[in-house]
């Protein structure tokens, strides 16, 4: 039988810690991932993603269901994420691109993917990161909450604490500065192939 | 060429970011700026542009996290949370209730009781317990012939059972010695994955303490800069509150070089 999160929370609550490493293992991935795309390294978000368990662990006989027991972890990672950054005092780092491992490449590829193809989209992704590294917070998080975690406006509001417009302002301006500076690196991916 | 101006007359920027994501957007609405957008070749190109974008950024995926973390009832001042390797999730067993790890124990010494060749006999000669492979199973082979035989005479002072049990405790508690001596000799056989074990967390406590060292050293750097800020602000304070006390300074000594000079007058005056 499946759980909801709210049963789950529930039977944590009632001392049940099964129920809790439930919870951790149903929310550990969309959390990593938030923080990851937030601070952009990955240790750093790994133990954000620990201190958030820890801290909802912590919190939860507080918890009242005010909120959606996922929203509640998102808040509390994006102040993990915002003190992170505010302790950094610069902006999010994304790792320096190492070299190409092949042999990392080759067990990361599919069967039908050729090593080309996976270099081509290692590459993306990377300048995907630096493109989402240049922006703001505030529009950074909101892209990540809206494309990666699909939350509605108004849940997005709700956790940033600003209006429903604001969220879409940024996220607007966001998507703006991503397709001028991806538009930018593909001009250089293609000056550089032709070279 | 022409270049088209868009003409929309509500919030373009958040209109075109709700129909990108079809999100919190009333009926009337979308289709009103959908008609929009069918006369509007600058917003079709920029809403073009931003489902690029959406489709590129769903290519960014983070590395797979090399962790699953599991939380445990402990009393306060104890960490409730263990970090423990995606591959290596042992702590299963643990919930499972002594009872039934006692049961499985049970299970596991009769299966290989079953598996040792026991053969236990109880007749008219008393009680027959017979282990080993290299003995054939014959009713004919005499008991004593290997293993363990203990009879007991039915026309005894005790009951014949009484010596049987007592036979019996001695055979089971000779057969779990075997067993213990061999899960032993298996623990042994496992060290090597539980060295592999110490090495991780050790590598993870050394990192932890590298990453404590570094957290420490950047403390250290902003309190001596706070420090030193507050430092420098002070010596400010201090001066602008000197510079105003020679300001008062002076002025009660020209105050005063004055009174002297106009009593001096003044005495002139009477002479």
């Amino acid at each position: 039988m499946t759980w909801t999160d709210e049963e789950l929370v529930a039977r944590s609550i009632g001392g049940d810690s099964e129920s809790f490493n439930e919870l951790v293992l149903r929310w550990e991935r969309p959390i990593y991932a938030l923080a990851y795309r937030t601070i952009g390294r990955e240790e750093d978000a790994r133990d954000v993603c620990q201190e958030t368990f820890l801290r909802a662990f912590r919190a939860l006989p507080g918890f009242r269901g005010q909120a959606k027991f996922s929203s509640w972890l998102y808040r509390i990672a994006l102040n993990l994420c915002r003190d992170w950054i505010r302790r950094e005092r610069r902006a999010p780092i994304v790792q320096p691109p190492e070299d190409v491992d092949v042999m990392e490449l080759a067990a990361a590829s599919e069967p039908s993917e050729s090593i080309e193809d996976l270099v081509a989209r290692k590459d993306l992704s990377r300048a995907v990161e630096r493109a989402m590294a240049l922006l703001p917070d505030e529009q950074r998080t909101a892209i990540v909450l809206k494309e990666y975690h699909g939350l509605t406006f108004q849940e997005i509001a709700e956790l940033l604490g600003c209006p429903l417009s604001t969220v879409k302002t940024r996220l607007y301006q966001g998507l703006t500065v991503l397709r001028r500076e991806l538009a930018k690196g593909e001009q250089q991916r293609a000056k550089k192939a032709t070279l | 060429m022409t270049e088209s101006l868009c003409t929309y007359s509500g919030n373009r920027d958040e209109a075109l970011v709700t129909f990108l994501y079809d999100d919190a957007w009333s009926g009337s609405e979308r289709t009103s700026f959908g008609a929009h957008l069918a006369t509007c070749a600058a917003c079709r190109e920029e809403l073009d542009g931003m489902r690029g974008v959406r489709a590129e950024l769903g290519r960014w995926n983070p590395p797979e996290p090399n962790f699953a973390i599991t939380f445990s009832n402990t009393p306060p001042g104890h960490s409730a949370i263990n970090q423990q390797s995606a591959t290596g999730n042992q702590h299963w067993w643990r919930s499972v209730p002594a009872w039934a790890q006692v049961a499985a124990a049970l299970l596991v010494l009769g299966v290989s009781a079953g598996i040792a060749n026991l053969d236990v006999r109880y007749d008219s000669q008393g009680l027959s317990i017979r282990t080993g492979w290299s003995q054939p199973r014959s009713a004919a082979a005499p008991p004593a012939a290997s293993g363990v035989n203990v009879a007991a005479s039915s026309t005894g002072a005790k009951a014949p059972w009484k010596a049987d049990l007592d036979a019996l405790q001695q055979q089971l508690t000779a057969e779990m010695r075997t067993r213990t001596a061999a899960a032993s000799a298996q623990s042994t056989a496992v060290r090597p994955a539980d060295a592999d074990l110490v090495r991780r967390v050790r590598a993870l406590i050394d990192e932890s303490e590298k990453r404590q060292q570094r957290e420490l050293a950047l403390r250290v750097a902003e309190v001596l800069r706070d420090v030193n800020v507050q430092r420098q602000a002070d010596l400010a304070k201090v001066n602008r509150a000197l510079g105003a006390v020679e300001n008062n300074l002076g002025v009660e000594v020209l105050k005063t070089r004055q009174q002297v000079n106009l009593m001096y007058r003044a005495s002139q005056v009477v002479r």
